[in-house]
């Protein structure tokens, strides 16, 4: 569906470098610190800023070249941009079925009423819960085959980012070969989500993993300085110094469970993967 | 079908996938040609990645319990019971020697051994 194949961009002394790949039907989400390049490699993916180097193909289509009509294929959400505030959802309706021919009107307003969006409103009165459902509908409203979404759930409470990641489960379902990139901080929304994860960091993948091999086969063993020496380090990505000893990060877990009886693992998610892999040594 | 899945274990998710449905088939309460949900529906559902439904259910044609047909979904198949009934008593057999020999080897008797069975029964 989408290729990015080394993409660079230089801002300053900031400079992104990367490639990376969204299969047809996949659910990739993209993880890393604030100014990692996260919503730089969305822009470029949507041809929103142009890149300095490399290539970003949608359906094999170079991203600065898509016509309206491959545009009116991908759904996008975006953190800091949306309608203006003045609109009500009656208004924007108006305003979709002129942009996209696909508009589905129907599912827009049954799904803006489910969320218990108000359709006369103008959505500066909104809460903000409201407003980033309304932004993900939006992007789901014209039967997409591609979703961009950066940090969707950005600063919303549990119950709102659940109903978003459910309404981004709804949209798979309709045709397993929707395709989703997703940018998050909150981890857990990735780990029920995505099929594979892109961790970057300075503007560079640091790794890219199957969402599934991450909670499976990731782990933090915490074991003491003496058992740290003795330990074969063959499968430790990362360790660090910690008040008992060392915290070691390995992508074999069940490996050392095996090897070392009685050794502590901790299960790890997306947030050891950050912590880890972007910090320490 | 009923699945519950503890993402605090040490075993894979697939794998607990796995077991849960191939528990289901062998008791009879997922019938044989019964649909399985899509893939993309039970990851919903059970709020995990696609990938790992999908894994899951690869594992389960290759141990013959379900059919994949391209393009319509996953059924289950027609599988001898008794057979995979087999192979968990099996599995159980291979864990009690397992035990047996851990036990053997920091010199329990057969008496402690069948001593320590008793009791486990007992609070059982």
């Amino acid at each position: 569906m989408v290729k990015v194949e080394n993409l660079v961009k230089n801002y300053g002394n900031f400079k992104l470098e990367l490639s990376m790949e969204i299969a047809d039907g996949r659910v990739t989400g993209i993880v890393g610190k604030n100014g990692a390049g996260k919503s730089t490699t969305i822009k470029s993916i949507l041809g929103l800023i142009k890149p300095d180097g490399g290539h970003v193909t949608i359906n094999g289509v170079e991203a600065e070249r898509l016509s309206s009509r491959d545009k009116e294929k991908i759904g996008v959400s975006l953190s800091d941009s949306g309608f203006s505030m003045l609109l009500s959802i009656r208004d924007i309706i108006c305003i979709l079925k002129k942009m996209y021919p696909a508009f589905d009107e129907a599912f827009f307003t049954n799904s803006c009423k489910a969320q218990g969006l108000p359709m006369n409103k103008q959505i500066k009165e909104y809460s903000t819960g409201m407003r980033a459902k309304l932004r993900a509908l939006i992007a789901m409203s014209h039967g997409a085959q591609l979703l961009v979404m950066d940090e969707p759930t950005a600063g919303l409470d549990v119950e709102a980012r659940n109903d978003i990641l459910d309404m981004i489960r709804n949209y798979l379902r309709e045709d397993d070969k929707r395709s989703v990139l997703i940018s998050s901080h909150i981890s857990s929304d990735l780990e029920g989500l995505c099929d594979d994860i892109y961790l970057i960091h300075d503007g560079k993948v640091v790794l890219h993993e199957d969402t599934d091999a991450i909670l499976d086969n990731y782990g933090v063993l915490k074991v003491s300085e003496e058992a740290y020496e003795q330990l074969d380090k063959s499968y430790i990505l990362r360790s660090r110094k910690d008040s008992f000893g060392y915290s070691c990060f390995t992508n074999e877990k069940h490996y050392y469970a095996e090897n070392n009886p009685g050794i502590v693992i901790e299960n790890s998610g997306i947030d050891d993967l950050i912590l880890m892999m972007t910090g320490g040594n | 079908m009923h699945i519950i899945l503890n993402n605090n274990s040490m075993v894979p998710i697939y794998e607990q996938l796995m077991d849960q449905v191939k528990n289901e088939i062998i008791s009879g309460e997922l019938a044989e040609g019964e649909a399985l949900p899509s893939v993309r529906a039970l990851s919903g559902e059970l709020r995990i990645s696609a990938l790992t439904v999908k894994k899951a259910y690869d594992k389960l044609e290759e141990e013959g319990f379900v059919v994949t047909v391209h393009g319509k979904g996953t059924y289950v198949a027609a599988t001898d019971k008794s057979l995979a009934m087999e192979a968990r008593r099996k599995t159980v057999e291979d864990d009690f020697a397992a035990a047996i020999r851990k036990a053997g080897s920091v010199g329990f008797s057969k008496e402690d051994i069948m001593e320590i069975v008793k009791i486990i029964l007992e609070e059982y």
